[in-house]
């Protein structure tokens, strides 16, 4: 028996049916094989598509760029790719998970493979797609996690603002670019006033509460510019882009004010919470972030030192 | 496992079957971008995985960042191809291969991506043309965004001791455009290509 004349009708019904969109074109970009998956997705049945242009009966194909690769194909006699990472789809397709998609159309990769026909001297272009749309959803929840997962990595735990390494991150990455760019930089520090207080004489709970709310405060009263964190213990950093000294003093005595004005409750008794602040600003002498932190820190000392409840800019003294 | 490396004789074959395959890509390619494209001459290593980073710092003289993609291929010959572009020139290819002005990230790298394909596909096809072999080719993808040279490939993660490499440069004439094409036949793979060269030359 033939097994050639035993298999082409196999063949036949395999490419039909396989759960892969294929379709085959000539160079004049007519439409020569177009199989179930096809008809299925795209509403047109083979019998409406054999023979018709492939540009002419699906003008939303983008021709420019499609006509090319077909072209380097024909030219090349070479394979041509395209992934669902970087152009999603080739055909706008629905896909099989209206429910669970989360995509508003079928991923798809697809492989433009040359045919050559020896026997007739004709070549084409065997086009197939595949529905990866399961792999990019999947794809796109690790992304989604991965971004969780690197926000979580920069907030604090109790208070919810950020913590000291995304301070830190921020504070070098502003500290670059003012260098780069001459712009201003300005750096607060503030820490709240006989906070061993509130946690030795009402517990931790309480001291807990009164760093949650101050955070708050700050979140409110901060600009949208500005960069809040959390320092560590009760102590935090705010750092403020193109802010000079004496812009970052009007922002550290509304923080003060603020802060010494709102009304603090714990257990339904108010605690008075007021907060020290020190401010340095970036200038040419400075040349590592470090040394603006610590410029803010005494700045922040000498507020301590006049009695609290105050802000103080650092000056060189020499 | 040891391998020895092409006899001169295999290496003179080798080395016209690439020059006979650069004639064909130069025209090919010409013919897809419509612009003149200036190929080097084919260089051929035999490397061990110690000398791969600085041999491939020799191939591309490029003191920058680059982005590198690499495609795989398989059936007579095997091996993964690795293409490296230095930053300039991609939106200036934009154009030839028919995309917009504007390119967003995804379209940039879909540039790369189909830039690379036929890059390697006008190579290896013109070598199989001449050698009367067959290829098949994987997906191309992006290996490497904005990186330093010596820094695309980890020595320590490449699973062979020994590998051809062939080293072929390409540029678009009045375009600010290159990019380096390098061919990575590990191993076993060697003794393939030998074979396939040995074919040619018995077939005069």
């Amino acid at each position: 028996m033939d097994s050639h004349a035993a298999t082409t009708p196999l063949l036949n019904f395999i490419v039909d049916r396989v759960n892969i969109g294929i379709f085959v074109i000539n160079k004049e970009m007519d439409i020569i094989l177009w199989n179930h998956f096809m008809e299925t997705y795209s509403g047109t049945s083979a019998e409406e598509a054999l023979g018709q242009n492939l540009f002419k009966q699906f003008p939303e194909l983008p021709s420019a760029w499609l006509k090319r690769k077909i072209n380097s194909v024909f030219i090349l006699k070479n394979f041509a790719f395209t992934s669902w990472e970087q152009r999603p789809y080739l055909f706008k397709f629905p896909h099989n998970r209206p429910v669970t998609g989360g995509v508003d159309s079928m991923r798809q990769n697809c492989t433009f493979l040359p045919v050559i026909d020896e026997k007739n001297n004709e070549e084409y272009v065997c086009v197939t797609l595949l529905d990866v749309t399961d792999t990019s959803i999947y794809q796109n929840r690790l992304e989604e996690t991965k971004q969780q997962l690197a926000e979580a990595s920069n907030r604090d735990g109790l208070t919810g603002i950020h913590n000291r390494r995304y301070l830190e991150d921020s504070i070098l990455k502003e500290f670059a670019r003012a260098t780069r760019y001459k712009e201003a930089l300005s750096f607060i520090i503030l820490d709240i006033d006989h906070f061993k207080h509130v946690n030795d004489d009402l517990g931790h709970l309480a001291g807990d509460e009164v760093l949650r709310r101050v955070a708050e405060i700050l979140s409110a009263t901060v600009r949208d510019t500005d960069i809040l964190a959390r320092y560590g213990g009760e102590e935090f950093g705010i750092v403020c882009p193109s802010t000079r000294l004496e812009g970052a003093m009007m922002l550290a005595e509304r923080v003060r004010t603020s802060i010494a004005t709102t009304l603090i409750l714990y257990d339904e008794k108010p605690v008075p919470i007021t907060i020290s602040l020190g401010v340095a600003q970036f200038n040419n002498d400075i040349d590592s972030y470090e040394k603006l932190i610590n410029q803010a820190d005494t700045a922040l000392y000498q507020s301590k030192e006049k009695g609290r409840n105050c802000a103080t800019y650092y000056i060189k003294d020499d | 496992m040891s391998i020895a490396p092409l006899t001169e004789d295999q290496r003179d074959a080798l080395q016209e079957v690439l020059n006979i395959a650069m004639g064909q890509a130069g025209n090919s390619l010409a013919r897809i971008l419509d612009a003149f494209v200036e190929l080097s001459v084919p260089r051929i290593r035999f490397v061990e995985v110690s000398m791969v980073t600085s041999t491939i710092e020799e191939f591309v003289p490029c003191s920058g960042e680059v982005t590198a993609v690499r495609q795989a291929f398989f059936d007579d010959l095997r091996g993964e191809a690795l293409i490296i572009f230095d930053q300039n020139g991609c939106q200036d290819i934009a154009d030839l291969m028919g995309y917009d002005d504007h390119l967003d990230v995804q379209a940039q790298q879909e540039l790369l991506l189909d830039v690379s394909n036929v890059l390697v596909g006008a190579i290896l096809n013109g070598v199989t043309n001449t050698l009367g072999t067959h290829l098949s080719y994987s997906a191309p993808s992006i290996m490497a965004e904005r990186t330093l040279l010596n820094q695309i490939i980890t020595p320590e993660n490449v699973p062979w001791t020994h590998s051809a490499l062939l080293e072929v440069n390409y540029s678009l004439k009045d375009r600010d455009f290159r990019s380096h094409l390098l061919l990575f036949m590990a191993e076993e793979a060697i003794e393939a290509l030998r074979k396939a060269v040995d074919d040619f030359v018995e077939s005069f």
